[in-house]
């Protein structure tokens, strides 16, 4: 017997469907308003004009606050990631009762509210005197995004053969010799997947950079939520938003593709449960898996 | 590491009035803001966590309700192209989060997409848009739904996939019906991942503030927006930081009390000795 009968199988697709659409509405409304050349985002829809994206890029606070949201997601992405293959590196050597408390350590960014980081951080550079700057939300981001580092990076590097790192060290490889010939080389595909991850979210983080950004350098984010708030700007967040959309889901759609064909051609492994549990690292805000005591 | 201790340790100082933000003003050990927030004139604070509780509870039983049925669609009926279809609910889970608020805003509007529909359709006289659409319970909660579903269906999915399902074979083999099947055999081994997938709403949604902000009405903040008041309109560190310490404690106890639940991969592969 097949565990679901043809009429539930149905009944099932068609909810699975309606959520799809349900999903994706919100962002198919906002490409549609994005090329509407109505100022005002609602129906009945004034007509096809590209009129909002030559004023988006034309707008210095905008492309500004873009690119220092790149910058910024950059060098989190990076310090991250490294820290992340350190982070990794030294929970292998931990067995038991300690790694358990390691990883809740290292994995509490993910439970810890961002608005209670992210005050915690301003009281913090306030007392330090330096006060807010883009340099204290590039190190609030590293706090946040290294929990999905360590979750992409850790299970990849359990998964190698241990023994390929000690034929290295056997045929004389000095330890850091075989971390960056054999083991690095290895961990590419979920490196590349950390960076991805990380970068998304901090380029998307709103409550740090919020409290964080100095009030003349907004974040992408934090120039979004003030436009949201101000009509006359929407038309413009929202067409850059679009682009922004199409850009992440396909760059989503790449990376995932992209690592599984990579593990593949590495290890044979093919498209199993990692993959779903890399992509559940991948999301904003998770809960610690294994932040438990027992 | 330290980046994330040490500010917790200053919001708890702050709490207790060993620092403060305004320079000058006296310094000294207090519990008084607390026996404010947790006893004293604090109500509307503590009225506040109530209706946050409330509301993120219900988004939170919610959503685990409606991704049930995803999962179990990706899991029993898909096959094959499951995996394919799992990204695809995930997708919009990777675009900014602002921008899919904002696109709520622009849906629900009181000149929004859904009135003016309303409006054309003839459904309601032009210009009356229906109240409780936007800056209502029903806009926050709706919006939260939205942003967690897709994650929620992950973990039961998980769960669902590693199932032995022989044991499914086993219990129609034994005549159980397909509904008694799924109610003694694979709803219950499926619980794991319902209580992660609850879990996983209800710890940042307990957090959350910026869709009130944009779609909730006065009435509609949620806690995290008392707290983030008190560090940027009204400032007063002080309060705000037993507000924030308030609300890590919650969070902290929740993940204690549901953690011991979440029985996933990444959990299984930190003990390989069992």
């Amino acid at each position: 017997m097949r565990p679901v009968s043809r009429i539930g199988s149905a009944g099932l697709a068609i909810y699975f469907w309606l959520f799809v659409v349900f999903l994706f509405a919100p962002l198919v409304i906002l490409l549609i308003f994005s090329v509407n050349s109505s100022p005002t985002p609602t129906l009945p829809l004034a007509g096809f004009s590209t009129h909002w994206f030559h004023e988006a890029f034309s707008n210095t606070v905008l492309t500004n606050a873009l690119v220092r949201s790149v910058f910024i997601a950059l060098v989190a992405a990076v310090i991250a990631t490294a820290l992340g293959i350190m982070a990794s590196l030294g929970l292998m050597a931990l067995r038991g009762r300690s790694l358990s408390m390691a990883l809740t350590l290292l994995l509490l960014p993910l439970v810890v509210p961002y608005i209670c980081l992210a005050v915690g951080l301003l009281i913090l550079v306030e007392v330090l005197g330096s006060g807010p700057s883009l340099i204290a939300v590039v190190l609030g981001h590293c706090v946040v995004v290294l929990p999905f580092a360590i979750l992409v990076i850790m299970p990849r590097l359990r998964s190698l053969d241990p023994a390929m790192n000690e034929a290295a060290l056997d045929l004389g490889a000095s330890s850091f010799a075989a971390l960056r010939l054999i083991t690095l080389p290895l961990l590419a595909p979920a490196l590349v997947s950390s960076g991805i991850i990380c970068f998304v979210t901090s380029f998307d983080e709103f409550a740090i950079a919020s409290f964080l950004a100095p009030s003349g350098q907004p974040t992408y984010p934090v120039f979004l939520y003030a436009s949201a708030r101000t009509p006359a700007l929407l038309p413009e967040v929202i067409a850059v938003g679009a682009l922004i959309i199409a850009g992440s889901v396909l760059l989503v759609v790449l990376a995932e593709g992209g690592r599984r064909w990579a593990e593949r051609r590495l290890v044979g492994l093919t498209a199993s449960q990692e993959a779903v549990l890399s992509t559940a690292a991948a999301e904003q805000q998770a809960v610690p898996v294994a932040m438990v005591n027992d | 590491m330290a980046l994330l201790g040490v500010p917790v340790v200053f919001i708890a100082l702050f709490s207790v009035g060993l620092r403060s933000n305004i320079p000058g003003a006296p310094v000294a050990f207090s519990l008084s803001n607390w026996s404010n927030f947790l006893t004293g004139g604090g109500g509307a604070f503590r009225g506040r966590f109530v209706y946050s509780m409330e509301v993120t509870l219900a988004v939170s039983v919610l959503t685990t309700l409606a991704a049930y049925p995803l999962a179990y669609f990706l899991s029993f009926v898909a096959r094959h192209r499951r995996y394919a279809l799992l990204l695809l609910l995930l997708a919009p889970f990777f675009t900014s989060y602002l921008l899919r608020v904002i696109a709520w805003q622009i849906i629900l509007n009181n000149n929004g997409v859904v009135n003016s529909l309303l409006w054309d359709l003839h459904l309601r006289p032009q210009g009356d848009g229906v109240s409780w659409l936007i800056y209502s319970t029903f806009s926050v909660a709706l919006v939260l739904f939205y942003s967690w579903i897709p994650f929620v269906s992950l973990p039961i999915f998980v769960v669902l996939e590693n199932m032995d399902h022989r044991l499914q074979e086993a219990a129609a083999d034994l005549g159980a019906s397909r509904m008694s099947t799924f109610w003694k055999v694979t709803l219950p081994l499926s619980l794991p991942g319902v209580i992660a997938g609850f879990v996983f709403v209800l710890i940042p949604t307990t957090g959350e503030f910026i869709t009130p902000l944009l779609v909730g009405g006065p009435n509609n903040q949620l806690f995290g927006n008392s707290i983030q008041a008190f560090f940027s309109a009204t400032p007063d560190w002080n309060y705000g930081s037993v507000l924030a310490v308030a609300l890590i404690v919650v969070v902290v106890v929740l993940t204690l009390l549901f953690g011991r639940f979440l029985q996933t991969d990444l959990r299984a592969e930190a003990r390989p000795e069992q």
